[in-house]
């Protein structure tokens, strides 16, 4: 971390204020704040259609907001003032088809502010480390559809960007390149960059993120660290395992004031707790009922599960597809 | 500043780089070399190379049209009139082994008629007129007893030397070189800001299809992309000109040795044309302001389109209006002062290629010229107006292409 501001407080290196945008007939995106902290990697999750790419537009100034407010680096303007900080690799992807790889880099670096030589530098440094250093004279309709990948993803962060935006980062990509990807984000991570990047895939991001924030139909559903959220969200959720079978414990588990929903597994039982019940109170019901106990777990919910209790089954149907 | 800067390099590299663009520049001047000369060639007239004339005459008629005939280049037997004669040439004729043949009798001393059956009577009638005509003058002349030597004085052909008055000049250039010059402005006028107009439009559709300009509209605006693409597209151009130019004088300068020494009537109605500063300064601010205002509605085209085919089906329109300019050009160019001329040359649409065909055609006021770059200057201001509102909403828009209604409605928005 090279954060100057300390780690209790610091401040977020971008902030959406209340920000609002509609299309002919429908609202994109409805009254969205968040804050991303420095130095995270931030999740933007959501269905398809929830709004997440026009979240980012918003955010790269390619879209105006119909109101509401974009602040970066901590000062009032959008993303074009700060394009040399910002890596943006957008979701529907593609190069100069007819240019050679190393142009098409210097030039996109230019685009952010690079000096011609410097780019060409770094352009060459990190397609030799990628693994594409004797592509760099030729034209890119001649690469396959992984090195393009490849390429625009080295245009995305060549001039070390302080914040990257990733939309649907990885979307497309082969298994390869996804660990590339990854472990790129990761390293970027570690010297100090900070992450937004937007998928409908909950694995990944559960696996990434440290911040997330939920959209669906253009409104935020929740934000936060991911553990929080874990926290709050979770505790409905025991797994209590048995020392023989359920026996005593019948009893407690029939009590519909603390417990809504029981799975018996014979060796154990995954119960749901009613609203607003307690665990410790189910623990020493457990206890008192003479029940024998092997095991007893509050389970954290995956982010998966978070999700489609937020957004309901019908967004998840019509969007969100895990094995995509 | 810097990033237009890089975008001008951008297109103008990558486009100078292509195999098409060296196709172009040394394709370009043996085009126009062909167009030159296939125009000389049509100029002509014809070739009559082999005519019969049937002499009824018994008068020096038929041996006075022959002569006039052998004078001009072209080859005449003279055959008695005779019954079966005109059967004879006419199988003659079909087996190609004649051009056609001339009836001539004595009664066209008087009634002035003679009569042309040939293969090809567009061309007989052009090469016959004059030198029947003249044979036909000088007979009656002498058959009127007028001296011989006066009839051959007066029959001394007449040769018209034009000269344009021009500005500072009394006599800057023959009506042959202020045609050819009107007419070759004219053509690469309409062909530069056509080509380079799509090329502009190809160039915003790559981008759109490609989603890069995500990528460059997140680092300049999209005003500042569209102006950095127009000006890279044009210096382009302005590069293939001065290639075509170079070579253009080259090939005019050794024209003579090329066409095998006889250029025809090419050297009566196309002449190497003297391009004086004003006109050269005419050409230039005519074609960029032309490049200006078309590319920025062919870039608005591209915008709007989605594919290459919607593309080639929506920017017809623009490049109708550039057409019909062109194909006016003719009518100019025969009377560079009528109403129709006046009125292209002030349409800023029109203006980019009838005001510089009229400036080199013919004299014109300079209040005229200012008024016509004014409009187009104004036009550009407008056109690029709402063209770049188009373009900033287009090439994030996917989808079927807008209607006119939400067209209206991008513009507004932006």
């Amino acid at each position: 971390m090279t954060s100057p501001a300390p780690a209790s407080s610091p401040k977020p290196i971008l902030v959406l204020d209340r920000v609002r945008k509609a299309f002919a007939g429908h609202t994109a995106v409805d009254d969205l704040s968040l804050a991303v902290p420095p130095g995270v990697i931030y999740g933007l999750l959501g269905p398809n259609g929830a709004g997440k790419t026009t979240t980012i537009r918003m955010i790269m100034d390619i879209l105006q907001p119909d109101a509401g407010s974009v602040r970066l680096f901590g000062g009032a303007a959008g993303g074009r003032m700060h394009a040399e900080r910002i890596g943006y690799l957008p979701e529907e992807r593609g190069l100069y088809r007819k240019m050679r790889v190393l142009d098409v880099l210097v030039f996109l670096g230019e685009m952010k502010g690079m000096e011609r030589r410097r780019a060409r530098q770094r352009a060459g440094e990190w397609l030799e480390r990628l693994g594409l250093g004797q592509w760099r004279l030729r034209r890119i309709d001649e690469l396959s559809k992984g090195m393009q990948q490849k390429v625009q993803f080295i245009s995305t962060i060549l001039h070390e960007p302080a914040l990257v935006i990733l939309d649907e980062a990885f979307a497309g990509l082969d298994p390869v390149n996804a660990q590339v990807m990854k472990d790129t984000v990761l390293e970027l991570r570690a010297r100090g960059a900070t992450i937004l990047f937007s998928t409908h895939i909950m694995e990944q991001a559960e696996k990434l993120c440290e911040h997330v924030c939920i959209i669906a139909r253009g409104r935020k559903l929740v934000d936060g660290p991911l553990g929080d959220i874990k926290r709050t969200r979770g505790g409905h959720h025991l797994v209590v395992g048995f020392d023989g079978s359920v026996g005593a414990a019948a009893r407690v588990f029939a009590d519909t004031s603390i417990v809504k929903k029981v799975d018996d597994y014979g060796q154990y039982a995954e119960v749901e707790l009613a609203p607003g019940a307690d665990p410790q109170r189910v623990l020493r019901d457990l206890v008192g009922s003479g029940a024998r106990l092997a095991r007893f777990e509050l389970r954290e919910p995956s982010l998966l599960k978070i999700f489609i209790d937020l957004v309901g089954p019908e967004a998840v149907q019509a969007g969100v597809r895990p094995d995509a | 500043m810097r990033k237009i800067w890089a975008i001008v390099r951008r297109e103008f590299v990558e486009r100078v780089r292509t195999r098409w663009f060296w196709i172009g520049a040394l394709l370009g001047p043996v085009l126009f070399g062909a167009v030159f000369f296939l125009s000389g060639q049509l100029g002509r007239g014809g070739g009559l190379k082999r005519i019969a004339i049937v002499d009824g005459t018994t008068t020096q008629l038929g041996a006075r049209i022959a002569e006039q005939l052998g004078r001009s280049g072209d080859w005449a037997i003279r055959v008695p009139a005779a019954v079966g004669v005109v059967d004879s040439l006419t199988a003659q004729v079909r087996a190609k082994q004649l051009d056609g043949f001339l009836i001539v009798t004595d009664a066209a001393l008087d009634s002035g008629k003679v009569e042309y059956r040939g293969s090809n009577v567009f061309a007989g009638k052009g090469a016959l007129q004059r030198p029947v005509g003249e044979a036909l003058t000088v007979v009656r002349l002498q058959r009127a007893g007028v001296d011989p030597r006066l009839v051959a004085r007066a029959s001394i052909p007449l040769r018209l030397e034009t000269c344009k008055i021009s500005r500072g000049t009394t006599c800057g250039e023959s009506a042959a070189q202020s045609f050819s010059l009107a007419y070759f402005m004219g053509i690469i006028l309409y062909t530069a800001i056509l080509l380079y107009g799509i090329n502009v439009m190809s160039s915003v559709l790559e981008e759109k299809t490609t989603r890069i300009v995500e990528v460059l509209v997140s680092s300049l605006r999209p005003f500042q992309l569209l102006l950095g693409k127009v000006l890279g597209v044009g210096a382009v151009s302005i590069f293939q000109f001065l290639i075509w130019g170079v070579a253009g004088r080259l090939l005019l300068a050794r024209r003579a040795p090329l066409t095998g020494g006889d250029v025809g009537g090419a050297d009566e109605l196309f002449q190497v044309p003297h391009v004086t500063g004003a006109t050269f300064a005419v050409f230039m601010a005519y074609f960029l302001g032309g490049f200006f205002l078309y590319s920025a509605m062919f870039a608005a085209v591209g915008a709007m389109s989605s594919t290459e085919q919607e593309a080639r089906q929506a920017q017809q329109p623009v490049a109708w209006m550039l057409v019909l300019s062109f194909i006016s050009m003719f009518a100019m160019l025969n009377d560079p002062g009528s109403t129709l001329a006046v009125t292209l040359s002030l349409i800023p649409f029109s203006s980019p290629v009838a005001m510089p065909v009229r400036w080199a055609a013919g004299t014109l006021p300079a209040s005229e010229l200012a008024l016509s770059l004014a409009i187009l200057l104004a036009a550009i201001g407008g056109v690029t107006w709402v063209a770049a509102r188009i373009y900033r909403v287009g090439i994030l828009m996917t989808g079927k292409r807008p209607n006119l209604k939400e067209l209206v409605r991008w513009v507004r928005a932006a």
